[in-house]
């Protein structure tokens, strides 16, 4: 595998666990969230300025995490209280507002973002498998959340709330839980993304980022970890596949993105569904 | 037997209607009441402050003595308070089985981070098979809710209710929409389960099922109580007549 | 002096974002679709505004033109993108007019290039002096028209079969239907006229700033749908209460939290500010 092969796999493997845990948000307790780059962002800054103090690479991973964590909750408050489209233009605002506060902070870096990120230290390789790693531990976890009992308590807040609530589900607790871990995934890509890069800016982690991460959980199916996974490392080797007609790469994405939703709402996982459905009725009938 | 439900003093506006108009009453363990009156009375909006769903502008509820007035709805749920919906809410994204086993897991949902480990769903999925036999579902399971028929989501209703093992079941007109015989046999059923130690509460407009089936009878006419006895006495008083016809003649008792 | 002069400016934004947000806001109440491809429909009409005038030299005979073309591009999209996916979760069509938006703006790029086009005569440049403020005949004519047009819209739809019609729908599509309002026709003159307005928003921007560019559409447009959140989704009055509060916020906010936060996300966290306080905006809808 080349230097250029790694570096796409792990890019890949970080979009997955960008997308994995947006769908436990969008997909899993159905709440929009149009600003999740803003939690990338935070655990990418996190991770970037603690490394550049000192911390080791665990410790610098691990606080981007926790720190994200906890602002995916106070961002999971304002879920609380708007619903539907008023938490998605929420979502989003929050996404600017990140942005706003983080281009006039010095210590942030300004316009000009964090450099000079220390190096990880494994190799190319080495931290190719590491994110490999990590990714497939958030795959494993998300499905592991959607078989449990959490997940069926997600299901019925994403379904009719209201009606959760009457069934004794904790309604504000599931939302709350499910930010907190959707973002601390986001967290944990955002400084896996800063060591990856050495470099971040603030237009990293902009609205297109946050457009971006949601159209591979929608083009996958909002709420299928398969779908999500496998969209997510289309949608990402995409761009390098029309390098040839590199100028038109956001042209046919945004194209991919309205015809998905436009032809097939329920993206890749509702493709396979209705092909599986349709072998099935042929062997009963044929 | 104890005052399992009372409600005091409940005062409910929307804007600049006056809903509900300082009601009070209660419930005594065991009891079946019907909650009547015409279109608009407050019915429903009484059951939503009872549950939790609506916020009255002044009001005391309490459930078994526990003042529950500043509680959330899943709390009160967790104390044994159910309810169904007049314009049935079933989870369209489950299979009818599931919908009912969610209920029946309701211990397991009590607290996020033990749900986050806990997987089996046999035990709560075998309970809800039960529950859905008492109501006369069973064979439709594993079907989707998407596309059943009127009768059969209302009993739905009605099984996903009995699932949170309820002190206190309250049906938002049950049997509305349902012919003769499905609205005659769910209504037994409800009085099977009453009989059985189940206290019920119901808003009902078929007045044949509730004067056959009520132990007491609760009126309300524009937000204000003006019944509350037993269903012979109510039905004689010439306030509730008066209440009843003009509005409703044709909801009146065959 | 500064704080008229900060206000003045404050209502000539407002009135640039109240043209661009009522369209958003009618297509709201009719549709309940966040239409932030209306982003594009306001570039297009910059863009076609631009083109017009350098060609025939008339801004006059430019501005209706194009503001004609790009309401006729709204309805088309409306019968392509949004008709055949209404009865969608609301997450569907958003993400089709996020896609629709970002393959606008690169067909635009791709187009006219990425540095934009000016104007050869750049017309309203000149100055004039109001209540001792100097301001642009551009900026003056920009709130002129606006009151203009946005009281003509007022009055159309109170005084006219077709704008009672569209009222009727509005509130209630089912009693409207019964009294055989044509849903159809309502929903496509709703898009001709907000779209049409945001072409005229679009070629206002162009003339402050001599300059369209294929990315001009999204801040306000962001900023747009934050407006019609604050005024109570699909609430026109309330939407150009807040688009004028808005730029008021925006101009005075600039000077004192212009070291905390940029200047555009002063919009958001306002929003995000009001939405905790009142979950359904300033006004409630309708």
């Amino acid at each position: 595998m080349g230097i250029y092969e790694i570096s796409l796999g792990t890019v890949i493997c970080i979009n997955i666990i960008l997308a994995v845990g947006l769908n436990m948000i969008t997909g899993f307790c159905g709440q929009i969230s149009l600003g999740h780059a803003a939690f990338y962002g935070v655990g990418a800054y996190t991770a970037a300025i603690t490394a550049k103090a000192g911390l080791p690479l665990p410790l610098a991973l691990l606080s981007g995490l926790i720190l994200t964590g906890l602002v995916g909750i106070i961002v999971g408050l304002t879920s609380l209280r708007v619903r539907e489209d008023f938490l998605a233009i929420t979502t989003m605002g929050v996404g600017f507002l990140f942005l706003g506060i983080v281009r006039q902070q010095e210590a942030l870096g300004g316009e000009l973002g964090v450099s000079a990120i220390p190096a990880h230290g494994m190799g190319k390789m080495g931290f190719f498998l590491f994110v490999l790693l990590l990714a497939a531990l958030a795959t494993a976890f998300s499905l592991v959340i959607k078989r449990s009992w959490m997940g069926f308590a997600f299901d019925a807040v994403a379904d009719d709330e209201d009606t959760a609530r009457l069934l004794s589900v904790d309604v504000p607790a599931y939302k709350l839980a499910a930010f907190a871990l959707g973002t601390a995934l986001a967290g944990l890509a955002g400084g896996l993304y800063a060591y990856f890069a050495r470099l971040i800016v603030p237009d990293d982690f902009g609205f297109i980022t946050s457009i971006t991460i949601l159209s591979m959980v929608a083009v996958g199916g909002i709420g299928s970890v398969f779908g999500v996974l496998i969209s997510t490392v289309i949608l990402t080797l995409m761009p390098e596949f029309f390098r040839f007609v590199s100028d038109y790469k956001l042209l046919i994405y945004g194209a991919l993105l309205f015809a998905v939703m436009r032809f097939a709402p329920d993206g890749l996982a509702g493709f396979a569904r209705d092909i599986i459905r349709r072998f099935h009725a042929k062997g009963d009938g044929g | 037997m104890g005052t399992l439900l009372q409600v005091s003093g409940v005062t409910v506006r929307f804007g600049g209607v006056i809903a509900l108009n300082d009601v009070s009453f209660k419930v005594e363990q065991g009891e079946f009441i019907s909650l009547i009156g015409p279109n608009g009375a407050g019915k429903t909006t009484l059951l939503r402050v009872i549950t939790g769903t609506v916020a009255p502008q002044s009001a005391r509820v309490s459930l078994s003595g526990r003042d529950v007035t500043r509680l959330p709805t899943n709390r009160r749920a967790r104390l044994g308070l159910a309810m169904t919906h007049q314009i049935v809410r079933p989870f369209h994204s489950m299979t009818v089985l599931d919908n009912v086993a969610l209920a029946a897991g309701h211990h397991r949902i009590d607290r996020v981070l033990l749900a986050m480990g806990s997987f089996d769903r046999s035990e709560e999925r075998r309970r809800a098979g039960e529950l859905l036999e008492t109501v006369g579902i069973a064979e439709l399971s594993e079907k989707s809710v998407v596309g059943q028929p009127l009768g059969v989501l209302k009993r739905l209703e009605v099984a996903r209710a009995l699932a949170l093992e309820p002190k206190l079941l309250l049906l938002d007109e049950p049997l509305a929409g349902l012919n003769h015989v499905e609205a005659a046999r769910l209504a037994d059923t409800v009085v099977d389960i009453n009989r059985k130690g189940m206290t019920v509460v119901m808003i009902e407009h078929n007045l044949g099922e509730v004067l056959r089936i009520s132990q007491r009878l609760v009126v309300l006419d524009n937000g204000s109580k003006i019944g509350d006895g037993n269903p012979e006495e109510v039905m004689r008083d010439p306030a509730v007549r008066a209440a009843y016809i003009g509005k409703e003649k044709h909801h009146a008792a065959p | 002096m500064l704080y008229l002069e900060l206000f003045i400016q404050g209502l000539i934004y407002g009135s640039m974002y109240a043209i661009i947000a009522v369209g958003l806001t009618l297509v709201y109440g009719l549709l309940r679709i966040l239409h932030v491809a209306h982003a594009g429909l306001f570039a297009l009409g910059g863009y076609l505004g631009l083109l017009l005038t350098n060609a025939t030299g008339s801004l006059i005979l430019a501005t209706p033109a194009a503001a004609a073309a790009v309401g006729f591009v709204g309805m088309i999209i409306y019968r392509l993108c949004y008709q055949p996916i209404l009865d969608r979760p609301p997450y569907v069509p958003l993400i089709a007019s996020i896609g629709l938006f970002i393959a606008m703006e690169e067909i635009y790029r791709l187009i006219f290039g990425p540095y934009g086009l000016t104007y050869l005569d750049p017309p309203l440049q000149s100055q004039i002096t109001i209540v001792g403020i100097n301001l642009r005949t551009a900026e003056v004519t920009m709130v002129v028209v606006s009151v203009f047009l946005l009281g003509a819209l007022s009055y159309l739809s109170q005084k006219t079969r077709i704008g009672v019609a569209w009222r009727a729908t509005v509130d209630d599509p089912q009693i409207a239907a019964s009294y055989g309002v044509d849903a159809v026709k309502v929903r496509y003159l709703n898009f001709f006229i907000g779209s049409g307005l945001a072409a005229v928003g679009g070629i206002f921007v162009s003339l402050l700033s001599n300059l369209v560019e294929p990315t001009m559409g999204g801040v306000p447009s962001y900023k747009a749908l934050a407006i019609i959140v604050l005024g109570g989704l699909g609430n026109v009055t309330g939407t150009l209460i807040a688009s004028l509060v808005l730029g008021v916020i925006e101009a005075f906010g600039t000077i004192y939290v212009g070291d905390l936060l940029d200047r555009d996300a002063i919009a958001f966290a306002f929003l995000i500010f009001v939405l905790m306080l009142r979950p359904t905006g300033l006004f409630s809808g309708r």
